[in-house]
């Protein structure tokens, strides 16, 4: 019988079986195991988390971005979204999903399961994960601190305010301080910057008059009508949505107002300019309606450019 | 009173009996060495040298691993999952790529026909030339070639299969299907008649 066993099987036990003897090799102990799958289903439930705030992050940036304006600071919806597409968290969901993935399949029985399944799974707890982390305020939340802490990260507010706080293109971005004395139609205003500005609100209607007078933090669209004096003529006046929730109706009212505002301020324009044009000289009617800064606000020009 | 034969111990009783007594460790080495050694050639570990220098690594690693066998699946299928690492290994040491060389007995490339004619949609001749299906193996997708070797050669069943190669039963299924379809498409039909 052991004639007939090959040579070389003889010698592969002889030789493995002496260097277990000598106590070369040793088996590893089960806690070595435990622990190493242990660390792959802890690495998974991380890659998870870390995706669902992402999604979060994401979520909140999409839902809150203020799209209502978006024709006040950028020429079309394409450039608008361009910039306010959460892309590093799209790319960071899209790592941890990988990351699960690759995770899931490197646990005891992750091979036996399709990758579309495993694949599929990681991707919808991470979505499921952030839609609740996000209503739970986490994706406003971890955008808020990662802003604070880190002064590389761009969060939703410094984007909004760079987007905002820019006086040469016609926005301002503060908080409305003590009336200036009558007769004077400017309002102190500080924006985020630190700036004063003496803001005229002469064509603000009682709405945005009471909005400015709430000390909240607002948004302006105008024109600075005499720099060295830090004078800005305001044409409309926004709330500043970022730290409140904003409903859809909220967004689409702010939105028709906006564009109510601009297309009002679009026909003035027109208006005046064809009455220079073709009735010089018709007093009673430049009495009615005097030439102002908002019609060539920003907003207008891409109006008229449409 | 008539003394009833004991049966040999099962893999997994050997493997806890190992972890006590190391020196029992040279049962498994016994039982599984000449089907290892079967198998990696057929992966494509050709020389005597090699295949005893990957047969030891295999049962060196096994001993090593033996906590993390998982008494739920076949030590079968872990210690063929361990030769299927090493084979690997091999090839990415050598740097070459694996070309099978199948020790392939009447039986086993009969039996590989024979389910061939019922599913692969080709009509084998009956007098086929065993070392043209050997040389076919060799020239199909790397991806068919295991598959097909660990059932119609190893007669693995699929979920075996799906534990040694760590995919999912339903690939299985779909690697062996289609690795016999281009096996019949690289088959040379003229050879197959004697």
């Amino acid at each position: 019988m052991e004639d007939q066993k090959p040579p070389e099987t003889t010698s592969c036990k002889g030789s493995v079986m002496s260097r277990i003897e000598c106590g070369e090799v040793c088996p590893r102990s089960k806690t070595f195991f435990k622990t190493r799958e242990c660390a792959v289903w802890v690495l998974w439930v991380i890659s998870i988390v870390v995706g669902a705030l992402a999604v979060a992050v994401a979520f909140f940036v999409l839902n809150h971005r203020q799209y209502a304006l978006y024709d006040a600071t950028h020429d079309n919806f394409f450039t608008f979204m361009a910039d306010v597409l959460p892309l590093l968290w799209i790319m960071v969901f899209g790592l941890m999903v990988f990351v699960g993935v690759y995770e899931l399949r490197h646990t005891k029985r992750g091979y036996k399961y399709p990758l579309w399944q495993i694949f599929g799974s990681s991707m919808v707890l991470s979505l499921a994960g952030g839609a609740a982390l996000h209503l739970f305020g986490l994706g406003y939340s971890t955008d808020h601190i990662l802003g604070q802490q880190m002064s590389m990260y761009n969060s939703q507010e410094k984007i909004e305010e760079k987007m905002w706080q820019a006086p040469d293109e016609g926005r301002l971005l503060g908080r409305f301080g003590r009336p200036l004395p009558a007769p004077s139609a400017l309002v102190r205003f500080t924006d985020v910057a630190g700036n004063e500005w003496g803001v005229n609100v002469d064509e603000l209607s009682l709405q945005e008059r009471e909005l400015l007078e709430h000390d909240e933090m607002v948004r302006l669209i105008g024109q600075i009508t005499d720099g060295e004096e830090g004078v800005f003529y305001s044409c409309g006046v926004f709330p500043w949505m970022l730290d409140k929730p904003m409903s859809r109706e909220d967004l689409r009212a702010a939105r028709e107002m906006f564009q109510m505002k601009i297309e009002g301020y679009k026909e003035r324009s027109e208006h005046m300019m064809y009455r220079l044009e073709g009735e010089e000289g018709n007093e009673d009617d430049e009495n009615d309606e005097a030439e102002t800064p908002c019609g060539e606000i920003e907003p207008v020009r891409r109006l008229d450019d449409k | 009173m008539e003394l009833i034969p004991s049966l040999p111990p099962s893999d997994v009783e050997v493997v806890k009996m190992t972890l006590e007594d190391p020196n029992q460790y040279g049962l498994l080495v016994e039982r599984y060495e000449a089907k290892l050694q079967r198998y990696i050639t057929r992966l494509g570990v050709r020389i005597h040298d090699d295949q005893l220098d990957v047969l030891q690594e295999i049962f060196i690693k096994a001993y090593r691993n033996l906590n993390s066998f998982d008494t739920s699946l076949s030590f079968s299928s872990w210690i063929y999952r361990i030769a299927h690492n090493e084979a690997i290994s091999f090839y990415r040491k050598k740097n070459v790529r694996p070309e099978g060389h199948l020790v392939g007995d009447g039986d086993e490339v009969l039996s590989f026909i024979s389910s061939s004619l019922d599913t692969a949609d080709v009509k084998f001749d009956q007098g086929i030339n065993a070392e043209e299906v050997n040389k076919a193996l060799t020239l199909i997708d790397e991806k068919y070639r295991e598959p097909l070797i660990l059932r119609f050669f190893e007669h693995k069943e699929y979920d075996e299969i799906s534990d040694i190669l760590q995919i999912p039963i339903g690939s299985v299924g779909t690697l062996i299907h289609r690795g016999k379809k281009q096996l019949a498409t690289v088959l040379n039909k003229d050879a197959l008649r004697i």
